[in-house]
């Protein structure tokens, strides 16, 4: 890939795990971003924060386990994952069990986020 | 400015194929440049030949071929999503046993490191989903 | 400064989400099954003015549907209208 001046890119990821492909693509999307070294930060918006369920089990439907994946992002050196405080709170979820460390923000502050990238992509 | 689409969307549900490839002819004309439509997810069947449509009903894929005769413009899927949906080029029709190629030429079948490129490249990243 | 699409039903998470987030200085494009929410006098639309963001509906989209008088407030654009703002706004959120 040719040198670009790097931009930072956000994302957004609204859906749950299982119910649509988003959510493996926009993974996918993530840890190629990763891999070539750009900047890549996620946030868990609406139905997003359901891939955060602690006890996800795939085996059943013979495709990867989400929550697994979401585990193993720190050794693409992503680090920086945001969870809808509102949405978490909705569905009662412990963020403590999490298969990732997120910090949690209200709708402003989700948006304050937001601006502070060159690139938001929506999943 | 420097351009790049990112297209979810499906190209015979909803109507958001057909925009993002009218937004790309428009930012064109605007004196734009598109450096990539990348194609991802069930927005890999943008690239089908196969889909039959009745007389008195566009084809959605005419839109994004005529993109890129007209203006050169890089159309790419992603493989893996192409795979999924069974969009295969001759070389991965034949790597996969599968009878023959199902997309049209004008779009390349490769990997997420072409969306990285195009994100690292691009004033602005649009994308159709849904 | 985001440039929201809207591309989902008023009765859609996305609409939820997408007026939950938006913020001052934003501005909304309702596009595909999003241009219901031009619709004048229903609720929908009043959620989203209340945002006090600018509010456009995508001209082609909206013909299809019939929604061809959308609420005071809401702009009807066309597709160079459309990447005029993606001119002005440095990035985009597609919601759907």
């Amino acid at each position: 890939m040719a040198q670009a001046g790097k931009k930072t890119v956000l994302i957004v990821l609204r859906h749950s795990p299982y119910g649509s492909s988003l959510a493996k693509a926009s993974l996918d999307v993530a840890l190629a971003t990763a891999a070539f070294e750009q900047s890549v930060d996620l946030l868990f918006l609406g139905d997003g924060v359901l891939q955060l369920l602690p006890e996800q089990d795939s085996h059943s439907l013979g495709i990867k386990n989400f929550g697994r994946q979401l585990a193993s992002l720190p050794l693409y050196d992503i680090n920086c994952a945001y969870v809808d405080a509102e949405a978490a709170a909705r569905y009662n979820l412990d963020l403590t069990k999490a298969p990732v460390e997120t910090r949690v923000l209200d709708p402003k502050k989700m948006h304050q986020l937001m601006v502070g990238y060159d690139h938001l992509l929506g999943f | 400015m420097i351009y790049s689409l990112l297209v979810l969307s499906s190209p015979i549900s909803g109507q958001c194929s057909r925009s993002a490839a009218d937004f790309a002819q428009c930012a064109i004309a605007r004196g734009h440049s598109i450096h990539r439509v990348f194609f991802l997810d069930a927005g890999t069947m943008a690239s089908s030949v196969n889909g039959v449509f009745p007389q008195d009903e566009s084809d959605p894929v005419r839109p994004w071929v005529r993109l890129a005769e007209q203006h050169g413009v890089d159309l790419v899927i992603c493989i893996s999503s192409a795979l999924k949906h069974g969009m295969l080029d001759q070389v991965e029709a034949n790597r996969h046993e599968r009878p023959g190629p199902t997309i049209n030429s004008i779009f390349t079948i490769s990997g997420l490191g072409q969306l990285v490129d195009a994100c690292a490249h691009s004033d602005r990243l649009i994308t159709f989903g849904g | 400064m985001i440039l929201h699409t809207l591309n989902a039903s008023p009765a859609s998470s996305a609409f939820f989400d997408c007026t939950r987030v938006v913020d001052a200085g934003d501005a909304v494009i309702l596009m595909g099954d999003g241009v219901y929410a031009a619709l004048q006098g229903t609720r929908a639309c009043a959620e989203l003015q209340a945002t006090g963001v600018e509010l456009y509906v995508l001209f082609p989209d909206a013909q299809v549907a019939g929604v061809n008088h959308p609420s005071a407030g809401i702009i009807s654009i066309d597709m160079v209208g459309f990447v005029a703002l993606t001119e002005r706004f440095p990035r985009q959120q597609a919601w759907y």
